[in-house]
């Protein structure tokens, strides 16, 4: 990565709560008109993270920088470079539409007549037309977040942080959100995003995995799926579709060469050995009366890695504390 | 630049939520109106007609025409007539009169044969001040009947020594006019106190203060954006205030309205500066209603609203000399009671407004730019 295309940099960046530790040494570096996800289960410390390149929490130790500046010293630098949408709803429920947007406007410096254009444009933009002079807290979920972006769009920023946009919000709107995220991004915009979901996590460009508080692995989803951890030597992974998927997973795990297995909606994600015979498999399946069997196989899903580093962490931190 | 950015945007804001949100509006009005009402007839200390008990055992002309003398005084209304000392006793246990007054059988006799007369006034000291003024009241009308007499014996036109009264600034003496200042006083500070103690605890709650901390905001422009709408209301309150003082309790204003408005002015400064300290010391609602309540009660007993200061022990004329109330009633009494010039109470002003810029300082130094 060149050191311009860098807009965000992390260097062991840290954040203790008395003896908890929220966000424990991360390090990574966000470039510039990307998509990053950040992922991880809740409570990982993936919050944390955004209020601290935000400025609204102080790290305890390490440091992080946007565009050049430190978010723990150059705070005032940082606040018109960046757009903040938290995780639950943060604006002023007494306000109607236009009023946020009037109201963040005027906070943010800008003049009566850019205030009033910005305005229109993002309505537009964001299709808020229909809710101008409805207050705030009449909002349902999905216009609620778009509002959210909205004012954190104003100023123009040249990061925007979203913590969970899509929580609690349908899947249209969720659909129609994530347009709106990569239009941002072709228009130059870096995007820093944190999610749960799964099929967020596939469209970003570039993808953290954050678990107890640690930076687990970092990379293109491509990258993450190649990583030999995830799909370890002499193993690979098939895809089987059958009927009665339930009771062909039952099956499925009593056979050698198996080393792990689970449904995937109406079909079977199998982790099987290189040696595994496919044949048995087929056997097995007709002997309980199961037809309509459908082999092959298939590269891991970022679900698969995540599941994978999860289990390999666990695993080690179960060590450290047989150590301790 | 920032600060007035922040200064207008929040004004903006902190504009129409207050006027959208009736119900505080209506709670920030409302309960200064009923408290100076409620006061300002009810904290009255001037004593009278005060239930009386009459135990007559002369039945004389002379008897009836002391017991109506005191009636006449206005201090005591006679509500019955006992038969017997313990009947009296027992009426006055009973808490039926709060003043007993025996004449024995004898007293016309005495008083005619230039003897000495005695009548016996009982008066129930569980409430200090009546039975005082009742005490009071008895013994001069004795004293005054008791000089008219001895001039008429001894041929006199006027007594050896006399002293002349003269009560400034309340000539009647009247307890409101002593009252319902104070009670302004008081009013305007629970009211503005908890509007600004809840500005800052109700942006923390609701996370609409995280939102503004990514925003370039300046901590002064947040803080006098707060101020300056609850100071507009404060005002306008203040105002309804002193009319209804003016209007209904016929308490003029002596002094100049402008020194009282630049004192209303700088005494709602220092409040609302003082609930805005608060609110950056609460973590939520609950704690600064708390924290709110336990400010104000030394107000309360120690700013000589209801106590007089120069009777208070050390310690407490010592918390008293740091309230805004103490310095807000000294300002009102001596403009509109006493009809002070400027260069009389401008003392108390340089404190007050001294006081309200410590507190704003100390909320603007205190409100930090993160979470934690």
């Amino acid at each position: 990565m060149k050191t311009d295309d860098v807009i965000i940099e992390c260097e062991g960046l840290t954040r203790r709560f008395g003896k908890f530790v929220a966000v424990d040494q991360v390090s990574f570096r966000v470039r510039r008109a990307s998509v990053f996800g950040l992922l991880g289960p809740n409570g990982s410390g993936k919050s944390t993270i955004i209020r601290m390149l935000c400025g609204v929490l102080r790290p305890s130790a390490g440091t992080a920088r946007i565009a050049g500046y430190d978010v723990a010293r150059d705070a005032e630098h940082i606040q018109s470079l960046i757009g903040y949408m938290s995780q639950q709803f943060s604006l002023y429920d007494e306000l109607t539409v236009h009023e946020n947007l009037t109201f963040f406007g005027r906070l943010h410096g800008l003049g009566r007549a850019r205030v009033k254009e910005r305005r229109e444009e993002l309505i537009q933009q964001l299709e808020l037309e229909p809710y101008c002079h409805v207050l705030a807290k009449r909002l349902s979920g999905g216009w609620r977040q778009r509002l959210a972006m909205a004012c954190a769009l104003l100023h123009e920023p040249q990061v925007l942080f979203l913590d969970e946009p899509t929580a609690g919000i349908d899947p249209v709107a969720r659909r129609k959100l994530w347009d709106i995220l990569f239009e941002l991004a072709s228009h130059g915009m870096t995007l820093f995003v944190t999610t749960h979901y799964m099929d967020e996590a596939e469209r970003c460009s570039q993808v953290g995995y954050i678990y107890h508080s640690k930076l687990i692995a970092i990379g293109e989803p491509d990258y993450l799926k190649s990583l030999p951890g995830v799909t370890p030597s002499g193993t690979h992974r098939l895809d089987v579709t059958c009927d009665h998927v339930t009771l062909g997973l039952r099956v499925v795990r009593t056979l050698a060469g198996v080393v792990n297995a689970t449904i995937f909606g109406q079909s079977m994600h199998l982790l099987v050995c290189d040696d595994f015979d496919e044949a048995l498999l087929r056997r097995e399946l007709a002997q309980v009366g199961i037809a309509n069997v459908d082999i092959r196989p298939i590269s891991p899903s970022l679900e698969d890695v995540f599941v994978e580093l999860t289990r390999a962490r666990m695993h080690e931190l179960e060590k450290v504390q047989l150590c301790g | 630049m920032r600060l007035i950015h922040t200064f207008v945007a929040v004004v903006y804001k902190e504009f129409i939520t207050v006027l959208r949100d009736r119900t505080t509006l209506f709670f920030m009005f409302f309960p200064p109106l009923i408290q100076i009402i409620a006061f300002g007839f009810a904290l009255d200390n001037d004593v009278k007609h005060m239930r009386t008990i009459i135990l007559d055992e002369d039945r004389s002309s002379d008897s009836r025409a002391f017991v109506d003398a005191l009636v006449s005084t206005n201090t005591f209304r006679v509500v019955g007539e006992a038969t017997s000392v313990s009947g009296l006793a027992s009426a006055m246990r009973a808490g039926d009169a709060l003043v007993g007054i025996q004449i024995p059988p004898d007293f016309s006799r005495r008083l005619r044969a230039g003897g000495n007369a005695q009548l016996q006034v009982l008066i129930d000291g569980s409430n200090s001040t009546p039975a005082l003024q009742a005490m009071n009241t008895a013994m001069g009308l004795a004293f005054r009947q008791s000089l008219g007499i001895l001039l008429r014996q001894t041929g006199r036109d006027a007594i050896p020594l006399e002293v002349r009264p003269q009560v400034l600034y309340n000539p009647s003496l009247k307890s409101p006019n002593f009252f319902v200042p104070g009670v302004i006083g008081m009013a305007l500070q629970i009211a503005t106190v908890f509007s600004t103690a809840l500005a800052l605890v109700r942006e923390r709650e609701r996370g609409t203060l995280e939102q503004l901390l990514t925003c370039p905001i300046s901590r002064w422009g947040l803080m006098l954006g707060k101020i300056v709408p609850y100071l507009l209301i404060a005002l306008l309150m203040a105002t309804s205030l002193y009319v209804i003082m003016v209007g209904v309790f016929g308490i003029p204003i002596a002094g100049s309205m402008s020194g009282l408005a630049v004192a209303t002015f700088v005494y709602v400064f220092a409040l609302l500066s003082l609930g805005l300290l608060v609110s950056t010391m609460a973590e939520n609602h609950m704690q600064a209603f708390q924290m709110t309540m336990v400010l104000m009660l030394p107000s309360i007993f120690f700013s000589g609203f209801i106590f007089p200061r120069d009777t208070m022990p050390a310690i407490f004329y010592a918390i008293s000399t740091i309230l805004p109330a103490t310095y807000f009633i000294e300002l009102v009494r001596a403009i509109i009671l006493r009809g002070a010039h400027f260069s009389e109470y401008s003392h108390h002003l340089i404190i007050l407004s001294g006081l309200g810029m410590l507190l704003f300082t100390a909320c603007s130094a205190r409100f930090r730019r993160t979470l934690g």
